[in-house]
């Protein structure tokens, strides 16, 4: 069995960061429609909890609720979006869900992380539809992905 | 004696207001306050912080979101008894609120430990204000900041060259140097992981005392999304802007002034946050060279590429100085 298992090919893995938003969800439906219900695939559903900094908060406990709330939260979602990849023909055993903390780094950079961790071949997202000022004023997680993202496909759906 | 009074007695504290204020301002009656609440904190009461007493004046004032001169009361100048300095005394005052920008709302907080921790951070610095942290009575932190005597940049810009070709020739270089410098403040901070958080151009107050800038007030923080430092760089960029200008070119002062030069701006070139700015200054003021208005240009509404740390701005602008030595 080692023996027939070691040759096997090994999955192809993605990776789909999500938050609670609408883009986020088409970024799920988009690989369920496209890949879902073909052997070889696994993926990973990744949810940063964009944990404002400490001056943010009045006392260390305030940070920790708040944290411990959005993780419940966070991983809810996660479970969600499982559901509906098994339902579109993913084995169960193929689709895991992560939470973590952004702390320091930004969106991309904990992905990018999370991606190399877990040697995925494709980064999906969905494409958040900001505008100029607000990219401007505050950064666009798709952009930095597209710019950044080494030994890996990204995409982004619309 | 009141309990707080560390010592002091009232006839040993008038003594030492007597030392620093001329006779007619010495009050009959001197009042050492408790230090948790503000608001009990009056003009003339004496706060003693850290063993050192601070005589009580007025209370500082700042013009902010279209209110000018609003009094801020958890901020007091006051002597230093011991040394007959002035400070600025600053107690907590927590602040959660949502600023907004055009359409865009975002969380931002006034944070006293941010405060404290860039004060450390930046002792010794002349490019940065000076100051020291005590606790209150109810141990919150209260700062104890140098007060700085000088005038903002927006103050000092307007006033350089009696019109704006003028200025450009003979002072924009050494404008532009101290704003380099500025900026090279600014991303110390970044590198050390700290946001300044309100960047504007009356947060830069010219020392007289050594004729530097310095940063003042650090103590808001916003909640940044994928580019953590981009809102202090849209701070930074209006300064550029607003120096290269000479103050604020906007369009309603362009259809008065020069209707002409007005028609031929498109609307990529005002400001991309603030609509009524002219980011695009070539178009005003054509002697501007090409490097410096590729720096302003990342801020205006036509921009496809900004800037996203201070190490690329910076880049840009030794370009931009080079080429103005060079004419």
């Amino acid at each position: 069995m080692e023996t027939k298992n070691s040759s096997q090919p090994k999955d192809k893995h993605f990776l789909i960061a999500v938050d609670g938003s609408e883009s986020s969800k088409r970024a799920v439906l988009y690989v369920a429609d496209i890949v879902g219900g073909f052997p070889g695939f696994a993926v990973t559903l990744l949810s940063i909890i964009p944990e404002p900094e400490e001056d943010f908060f009045d006392s260390e406990e305030e940070q920790i609720a708040w944290t411990k709330e959005k993780f419940e939260a966070a991983n809810r979602m996660l479970e969600n979006y499982r559901q509906v990849l098994i339902h579109a023909g993913f084995l169960p055993e193929k689709v895991r869900i992560r939470s973590c903390v952004g702390e320091e780094r930004s969106f991309s950079e904990a992905i990018l992380d999370m991606r190399c961790d877990l040697s995925c071949c494709t980064v999906v997202v969905g494409r958040h539809h900001k505008s100029k000022t607000e990219e401007f004023l505050f950064g666009s997680t798709s952009t930095k992905l597209i710019r950044e993202a080494k030994n890996c496909a990204v995409w982004v759906i619309e | 004696m009141s309990s707080g009074s560390n010592g002091y007695t009232e006839k040993d504290l008038r003594g030492m207001v007597r030392r620093w204020v001329s006779a007619d301002r010495v009050p009959k009656r001197v009042r050492v306050k408790d230090t948790s609440d503000f608001f009990r904190v009056d003009y003339d009461d004496v706060v003693i912080l850290g063993g050192t007493p601070y005589f009580v004046r007025n209370n500082e004032r700042e013009g902010r979101f279209g209110l000018e001169d609003e009094p801020k009361f958890w901020v007091k100048r006051a002597i230093d008894l011991l040394t007959g300095e002035t400070k600025v005394l600053k107690w907590v005052f927590r602040e959660r609120f949502e600023a907004r920008i055009g359409n865009l709302v975002f969380d931002c907080v006034r944070s006293p430990q941010k405060e404290a921790r860039i004060l450390e951070l930046v002792r010794g610095r002349g490019d940065f204000m000076q100051g020291t942290t005590e606790q209150d009575s109810a141990g919150h932190p209260l700062r104890i900041l140098d007060y700085i005597r000088g005038r903002t940049l927006s103050q000092i810009t307007p006033l350089l060259g009696s019109d704006h070709e003028s200025f450009f020739y003979d002072h924009f270089p050494i404008v532009l140097d101290e704003y380099i410098g500025v900026v090279e403040a600014i991303r110390f901070l970044h590198q050390s992981g700290e946001k300044h958080g309100d960047i504007r151009r009356d947060h830069l107050i010219k020392d007289e005392t050594t004729g530097r800038y310095r940063w003042i007030d650090y103590d808001f923080n916003y909640r940044h999304g994928e580019s953590r430092f981009a809102y202090d760089l849209f701070g930074l960029g209006n300064i550029l802007v607003f120096i290269t200008g000479r103050g604020d070119v906007t369009t309603n002062r362009l259809l008065t002034e020069a209707p002409g030069i007005l028609d031929r701006l498109s609307p990529d070139d005002v400001n991309i946050v603030f609509h009524n700015r002219v980011a695009n200054l070539k178009k005003v003021y054509p002697y501007i060279p090409k490097s410096l208005n590729r720096v302003l240009l990342h801020f205006s509404a036509g921009s496809q590429v900004y800037y996203e740390t201070t190490e690329e701005l910076l880049e840009d602008l030794g370009e931009a100085r080079e080429e103005l030595e060079r004419r």
